[in-house]
């Protein structure tokens, strides 16, 4: 008992530690002044409100939503056939490719930001929205693949055949069989994906240039004090957006498994 | 009914690497058969089946469907169809959708459609079950969708890999009968797969035995079993005494067999004995073993010796014999009559056999 009440103990202050700020974060963005400090002054809408009227911020939202969209759909769709053939075939050098393409999950972002900024660079790219979703297509393709190959694992195979026996053409199949069951995985690789390049800071900061993402622009206005409230705000509506996704995210993934069980 | 096979097999041969999984299988099937490869897991059974269906190619041969060559025809052109060892039913489509799914998208009238999926759910007795959802449906519901859905496309011949083998073993019985039924009503050749014995005798109109990647024997299941043609065979479909025998021919032809414990015994006009060899192995069924306390009369050959174990079966009783002087237990398997007489561990008893029950099963392979 003595034991279980220690680690109740520790599991309280881990949470509160990891937790406790990013709830302040909303705290204050409803705080009726521009100084983040107890105690709070009053209770205002303010800062919400006048985000809709900030054109560059308006406008980072634009970049990061084309960004992130894009980069899902680029990762996702390259994350579909390369977890199908992990999952279905076997074939020289699919242990060091599986290997190859996990890599971008240990790798430090500061790394794979300055040499793709000097490999982009060197073949002509300047930095960019499209260097950018190359990067962060790069990123996301770990998630992509990992949430697609736990969709195909659950696809039993003889389905396919089975089509195709029935006079399927392979691309009929594909679409009327393969396509539908492993949906709810696309959609959640969608989803995942998405959130990673829109949360991404490293590689939009080294490769945007004068096209700045959503992170970007946070970053460069919480050096103004005046504007602080308002990156608070801007912050909160994404955490709440975050979680979202996620959460919408893990239930179709879920979904993926237990629908082919 | 013509005089082409449904289905003929020309020296098939299929290899992965350096392992030949089909080794020079020929085989001709009539139209309206009930065939079964039967076999143990890895003989080469389902490869068999995957290359009429056309999912694996040959390496060598051919498969002929109605006279026609399929080499160059891939599986979604040919006038077969499959019903899979997991059933594989499309998740996301109701029982409907998933018994049309052949159906749409090849011209054919919505109300055709509607029509012929309503006509093979009845077939398979699942008739109104449109749109119950896949993922609600029970293993044998499963297998019965699996069937509609094939049978649906009016294929020429039907492909079954292990059906049975998810079911339940009352269910398994049951549908041993109900898909016997519906192949002899359709008329359609039905090729199935399977390991087990019980399941190709119960339905097949002949059974192919497969081992190692060749196809053995080819006989019906009254003929396979009263005279398997060696002694993997004989092992592999229902029980079976090995006895290794000296035999000689006498000279009026009959066969002059001792065996140990037996001693000798003589064989004439016996169709299961044709092989003349010296050294021979013969086979006994259990069941055509008499077993007696006392030396049984009319038998041609009988032995003497202590019963080792019995096991209890229901419908039968199993015992095994060790003759006097014989290394190797004797089975034999009596009928359970409410009047039958209980031998226990230890007790001496006579076995009792006729000439006719002995196999001969060529030299011992």
């Amino acid at each position: 008992m003595k034991r279980a009440n220690g680690l109740l103990i520790y599991t309280t202050l881990y949470l509160a530690f990891l937790y406790l700020p990013v709830l302040l974060l909303p705290l204050f963005s409803f705080n009726d002044g521009t100084i983040v400090a107890f105690p709070i002054k009053g209770w205002t809408l303010d800062w919400y409100r006048q985000l809709g009227a900030q054109d560059t911020l308006l406008n980072a939202l634009g970049n990061s939503l084309i960004v992130g969209i894009t980069t899902a759909l680029l990762a996702t769709s390259m994350g579909l056939f390369a977890a199908r053939a992990y999952v279905r075939n076997r074939f020289p050098g699919k242990e060091a490719s599986e290997g190859l393409v996990m890599l971008p999950l240990v790798i430090p972002g500061i790394i794979v930001a300055s040499s793709m900024l000097v490999l982009f660079i060197s073949i002509g790219l300047k930095p960019s929205l499209t260097a950018v979703i190359l990067g962060h297509s790069f990123l996301a393709l770990p998630f992509s693949v990992s949430i697609m190959k736990s969709a195909f694992d659950d696809f039993d195979a003889s389905l396919e055949e089975a089509a195709y026996d029935l006079g399927s053409t392979v691309l009929e199949t594909f679409r009327r069989v393969t396509l539908p069951v492993v949906a709810p995985g696309i959609v959640s690789s969608f989803l995942v994906t998405f959130t990673v390049s829109f949360d991404e800071f490293v590689l939009a900061f080294f490769l945007s240039g004068n096209e700045p993402t959503l992170p970007v622009y946070i970053w460069s206005q919480i050096r103004f004090p005046a504007k602080l409230p308002n990156t608070l705000a801007l912050g909160s509506v994404l955490l709440l957006a975050s979680v979202l996704l996620l959460v919408v995210a893990e239930y179709f993934r879920r979904r993926s498994s237990s629908k082919s069980a | 009914m013509s005089d082409t096979p449904i289905i003929d097999l020309q020296n098939l041969e299929k290899r992965f690497g350096k392992f030949t999984a089909v080794s020079n299988v020929s085989l001709s099937l009539r139209q309206g058969e009930f065939f079964s490869l039967l076999g143990p897991s890895g003989c080469g059974k389902t490869t068999v089946l995957r290359m009429i269906a056309g999912f694996q190619e040959p390496s060598s041969g051919q498969v002929l469907i109605d006279g026609q060559d399929m080499s160059d025809i891939p599986a979604n052109k040919r006038p077969t169809n499959m019903v899979f060892q997991s059933y594989a039913i499309f998740p996301h489509l109701n029982v409907g959708d998933n018994v049309a799914y052949g159906l749409r998208g090849r011209g054919i009238a919505r109300t055709e459609i509607d029509q012929r999926v309503s006509e093979a759910l009845d077939m398979v007795e699942l008739g109104g079950l449109q749109s119950r959802r896949a993922t609600e449906l029970s293993g044998g519901q499963r297998q019965r969708v699996a069937l509609a859905r094939a049978l649906v496309m009016r294929p020429k011949v039907l492909l079954l890999d292990e059906p049975l083998s998810a079911l339940d073993k009352n269910l398994r019985e049951q549908m041993q009968f109900e898909m016997r039924h519906l192949q002899q009503s359709l008329g359609i050749t039905f090729v199935m797969v399977t390991h087990d014995q019980y399941e190709a005798m119960t339905m097949s109109d002949r059974i192919g035995v497969m081992f190692n990647g060749e196809l053995v024997q080819v006989d019906a299941p009254n003929v396979l079993y009263a005279r398997p043609r060696n002694r993997a065979v004989a092992n592999f479909i229902g029980g079976m005494n090995f006895l290794p025998a000296d035999a000689k021919e006498d000279a009026s032809g009959a066969l002059d067999v001792t065996m140990p414990g037996f001693g000798r015994m003589r064989i004439d006009q016996n169709p299961n004995v044709t092989a003349r060899s010296a050294q021979a192995l013969v086979g006994i069924r259990p069941e055509q073993l008499e077993i007696a306390a006392d030396r049984p009369a009319d038998y041609d050959a009988v032995a003497k010796g202590t019963v080792r174990d019995v096991a209890f079966y229901g419908e039968n009783i199993h015992y095994r014999v060790l003759l006097d002087g014989v290394e190797t237990p004797i089975a034999a398997s009596v009928p359970n009559y409410f009047h039958s007489i209980d031998f226990k561990p230890g007790d001496a008893v006579w076995l009792g056999v006729q000439s006719a029950s002995v196999i001969d099963l060529g030299r011992d392979s």
